[in-house]
């Protein structure tokens, strides 16, 4: 099933039949799943691959990336990748082998198109290129790699994962705190949704649009007022106003500065309200954000009940609040079928942080910070061995239990890790698409 | 003779999407419902099949012409305007009558021979408006336009039966169903309390979901219906832009009469289909004599060039409009590598050569599909990829706050008066003519020295009146050459519009 995304809903508040289980949430057939995007930019150049060991010691966290990427990126994608075969049942691995992969070598050299036939493939690429940034496309007519060999016509995008990407420099003009460089991307990956058309997808974003304009623009929200408020546009108003004062007014204090405020006030249309506004402000400056919004607020109301009903009054407060906490979304990477996506599980160039699965449960509580480094990892699957060696040593003599060492080394390099619990997320999220699928197709028993 | 022109014809129009269904009698006449021709609007999902002289061909497709050309004119001055909707009228009365066949007064046989001669048209300029994208653009664009009107203009019932003859997946609500359906999404107000609503697949009403029009679950959108001509009017545009393309497909293929060649051509070629060509050679400017030449630019190129020196850097849109522009100003490739080298300042030379140069040889066709990119049109920039935050292209008279765009306004010197004038056009949606006001008035205060004129009344009004602005090198031209274009012959002022549209009423 196609979803009608309440987008706010999905980002800020839990969804709303949080009668599912955990595992049916993120895996439903509503297929979505979130990554936070830690790795914008790209990572510095990778050395040759050396024994993971002295790897680890040295300092550059390029190298030891393209380590990890090696031992343990390409499984977990690979099985979402592979999962789309299952599908397409019609050809059943057009969907990994059709599928675009996109590499960043050295100085900063895109290689587009390419594409591999199986995940073995895949993994001796990864290694003999050591990408510093690896891209996934569309699923195409002809596998990527030949595409020069067919007709310009022939070659044409076919399905693609629907994504909503929000980064965190749209930000930049409301927000006072935090650096940039990070963001969200929503993936939807039921079948309907991969099989949507350019056309279908920018009515879907602009379905889901309400900040609109440049940087020459900075009322960013216009409510029509001939019209009665669209229920999603109702819908996202109540989220932000729930979530208004403690996200904007307390943790970003943006009436707390004048040169804050006046961002706010550009937005009030009517000039004898912004200047009484301004007024009061001015009369005591350090008041704290909440006190000057609620004298914002009274005012309006005042003005209202003055003039009568007004909308363009009425309005103002509510493109305000939907300016701060409506989610700003790139429209460019949700409309085109050919847009490039950034790989889950890449690695950021300067903290080393891991690009990692979402559920949508742990929205509230998800912490940027906590989540793995590449070092973290390393460490990890070290120390991991190390125990395996030391308990080996330790009951030398025990013939039932199976050797640990042995034990370790068929065990994935990322079950060892912190890792672990976001693998984990993708893989039932991976299986509630089969699910899905499953139960869409009328010839699969 | 023309029968085998005629199946010609049928062979390239192919795509037969379903018969003439339906059956809607009405109080039509017999003949009427039993002729080729039971509706008053057409879909026009069928080629005719009847023979027609060479005279007849012509000069049924010369009217078509004429009507489209009307209306493309009566949205110019203002679409959906009373005016507007008289100017297509008349146009219709006199050369592309279709009575109704309930209204009486109207003999049977005259009605079938308007709608055949409606049907028949129609399918001549298909053909001849297939030959290239901008052909079939304008075609598409004025086909849709006029089939919106007529479906304004004609009763109930003949909508019925246009509705019967699409027949796709779109259930009516139940009264029950409606009331059930508002109470779940809570919409009291948001759709008309006596109409119908619709349940249809979102994909077949895009415009009015991303318009938030229709109301969205479960991939299907409701819609009310006093939307429902979208609906129908999004369909013959959908199928109309498909057929088009499958005939432009067979057209190498088409043994066409030698005798229909050259009626096919001329009647494409009165909406020419050149591309805009630049009247300034690759070489008049240089990077070096950019930055004197910015007086000659319209605001959103300004805007550029001025981001482009603040920030010493521009985001891909930025880069491709403002790029092609000095492309179209005629900066050659070796120079404009120059320009862009020296404007992106605070990067390395490698990362300059890695991340840019490639996308500048690029849009002069020296890469990738070695496509020689011409500049964009006011049309294309005002209507796609609008900028978002941190970009800078666009339009500025529509894409500026109103608070920016008159800071701008001012700033190019114009009078407090002026610029609420200016602004007021934008304001409305005239994008375009704000800009071409805004010329005007440069031009103005250029000749007159910028003094004020001490002439008042009438001829300080009178001003400098040039043709409407559709694209930035033709602002760019018109600047230069004082409100003229250089090579001003009679076709000149013709090859903006002609390639790219004209000036337009956008929907804000
Ligand atoms: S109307 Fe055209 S030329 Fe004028 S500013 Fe807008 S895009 Fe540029």
């Amino acid at each position: 099933m196609l979803v009608t995304l309440p987008l706010v809903t999905i980002l800020v508040e839990e969804d709303r039949d949080s009668s599912q289980t955990n595992d049916e949430r993120h895996c439903s057939e509503k297929g979505r799943l979130f990554f936070a995007d830690n790795s914008s930019p790209i990572l510095p150049a990778a050395v040759p691959v050396q024994d993971i060991l002295s790897v680890a010691k040295l300092p550059g966290i390029g190298q030891v990336a393209s380590t990890i990427r090696k031992r343990m990126m390409s499984m977990a994608l690979h099985k979402y990748l592979l999962t789309t075969d299952q599908v397409a049942a019609l050809d059943p691995t057009k969907s990994f082998t059709h599928r675009e992969f996109s590499f960043t070598i050295d100085n900063d050299v895109y290689i587009r198109y390419q594409s591999f036939k199986d995940c073995d493939e895949m993994k001796q690429e990864i290694i003999r290129m050591r990408p510093n940034k690896i891209d996934i496309g569309a699923i195409f007519t002809v596998q990527p790699k030949h595409a020069k060999m067919v007709q310009p016509g022939a070659f044409k995008p076919l399905e693609k994962e629907l994504v909503f990407d929000i980064d965190m420099t749209d930000y930049d003009e409301i927000r006072t705190c935090c650096s940039g460089r990070r963001g969200v991307h929503c993936w939807v990956c039921d079948e309907q949704a991969r099989c949507l058309d350019d056309a279908e997808r920018k009515a879907i974003i602009n379905y889901l649009t309400l900040i609109k304009g440049g940087s020459q623009q900075s009322k960013k929200v216009i409510l029509n007022g001939n019209e009665e408020i669209h229920p999603h546009i109702s819908r996202s108003l109540e989220i932000a106003y729930e979530h208004f004062d403690e996200i904007v007014l307390r943790d970003q204090g943006i009436l707390d500065t004048e040169e804050q405020w006046s961002k706010l006030l550009s937005l009030i249309p009517d000039e004898d309200t912004r200047d009484t506004i301004d007024k009061i402000w001015q009369e005591d400056k350090t008041d704290s954000s909440f006190m000057k919004w609620e004298e914002f607020e009274d005012t309006l109301e005042k003005k209202m009940s003055k003039r009568g009903s007004n909308k363009q009054l009425e309005f103002t407060q509510k493109e305000i609040v939907l300016q701060y906490l409506y989610p700003r979304l790139d429209e460019n990477v949700t409309t085109h079928l050919n847009h490039l996506l950034k790989s889950p599980f890449c690695v950021h160039p300067k903290t080393g942080r891991v690009c990692t699965p979402i559920s949508p449960d742990d929205f509230e509580t998800f912490d940027p910070f906590k989540v793995p480094t590449v070092v973290e990892l390393l460490d990890e699957i070290n120390s991991f061995e190390d125990q395996g060696a030391d308990s080996q040593a330790s009951t030398p003599d025990d013939h039932n239990a199976e050797p640990p060492r042995h034990a370790s080394r068929l065990l994935p390099d990322y079950k060892k890790t912190s890792l672990k619990p976001y693998i984990e997320t993708f893989e039932q999220f991976v299986a509630g698409i089969k699910k899905a699928a499953v139960k869409q197709d009328p010839l699969a028993f | 003779m023309f029968t085998q022109r005629a199946a010609g014809i049928k062979r390239e129009f192919g795509s037969n999407v379903g018969g003439i269904g339906g059956g809607f009698g009405g109080r039509a006449p017999e003949v009427i419902t039993h002729s080729g021709y039971p509706h008053r609007l057409q879909m026009y999902n069928k080629p005719p099949e009847l023979e027609i002289t060479i005279e007849e061909f012509e000069s049924f497709a010369l009217d078509r012409l004429q009507v489209l050309k009307a209306v493309e004119m009566a949205q110019l001055r203002g679409q959906g305007t009373d005016d507007c909707r008289r100017r297509i009228n008349e146009s219709l009365s006199k050369y592309l009558p279709m009575h109704s066949d309930r209204m009486g007064g109207t003999r049977p046989r005259q009605i079938i021979a308007e709608r055949r001669k409606d049907h028949i048209s129609h399918f001549i300029l298909r053909l001849a408006f297939s030959r290239s994208e901008d052909l079939r653009q304008w075609f598409l664009r004025q086909e849709t336009a006029l089939f919106r009107h007529r479906y304004r203009e004609v009763d109930s019932a003949d909508r019925q039966s246009l509705l019967n003859e699409i027949s796709f997946d779109l259930k009516i609500l139940s009264p029950q169903e409606k009331a059930k359906f508002i109470e779940e999404m809570d919409i009291k107000g948001f759709y008309p309390q006596d109409e119908q609503l619709f349940e249809v697949d979102f994909r077949r009403v895009l415009d009015l979901v991303g318009r938030r029009q229709a109301i969205l679950r479960k991939g299907r959108a409701y819609i009310a219906q006093s939307n429902l001509a979208t609906l129908v009017i999004n369909e013959y545009q959908k199928r109309l832009g498909r057929a088009l393309e499958i005939c432009a497909k067979a057209l190498p293929r088409m043994d066409e009469d030698e005798r229909l060649l050259p009626i096919l051509q001329n009647m494409s070629s009165q909406y020419g289909s050149q591309e805009y060509q630049s009247t300034n050679a690759a070489g008049a400017v240089t990077a070096d004599s950019v930055d004197s030449l910015t007086a000659h630019f319209p605001l959103c190129m300004r805007q550029l060039h001025g981001k482009l020196k603040e920030e010493s850097h521009l985001k891909h849109f930025g880069r491709m409009q403002f790029g092609l522009f000095l492309k179209g100003i005629g900066l050659s490739l070796p120079e404009a590598l120059l320009y862009w080298r020296k404007a992106f300042s605070r990067m390395t030379d490698d990362q300059f050569q890695k991340g840019y140069a490639y996308n500048i040889r690029h849009n002069y066709g020296m890469e990738g599909k070695r496509t020689d990119y011409t500049p964009y049109s006011c049309g294309k920039i005002i209507t796609t990829n609008a900028p978002s935050s941190g970009d800078h292209h666009g339009c500025p008279f529509r894409h500026s706050g109103q608070d920016k765009l008159r800071a701008m306004l001012f700033h190019g010197g114009l009078k407090d008066s002026e610029v609420r004038d200016v602004a007021d056009y934008a304001q409305k949606g005239h994008y375009q003519i704000a800009c071409t006001k805004y010329l005007e008035l440069q031009i103005q205060k250029r000749r007159g020295g910028g003094k004020p004129s001490v002439l008042a009344g009438s001829q300080a009004n009178s001003g400098v009146v040039i043709e409407s602005i559709t694209h930035p090198n033709q602002y760019f031209d018109l600047s230069l050459g004082d409100g003229q274009l250089k090579n001003n012959n009679s076709n000149g002022s013709g090859k903006y519009a002609a390639s790219y549209g004209s000036t337009q009423n956008y929907q804000r």
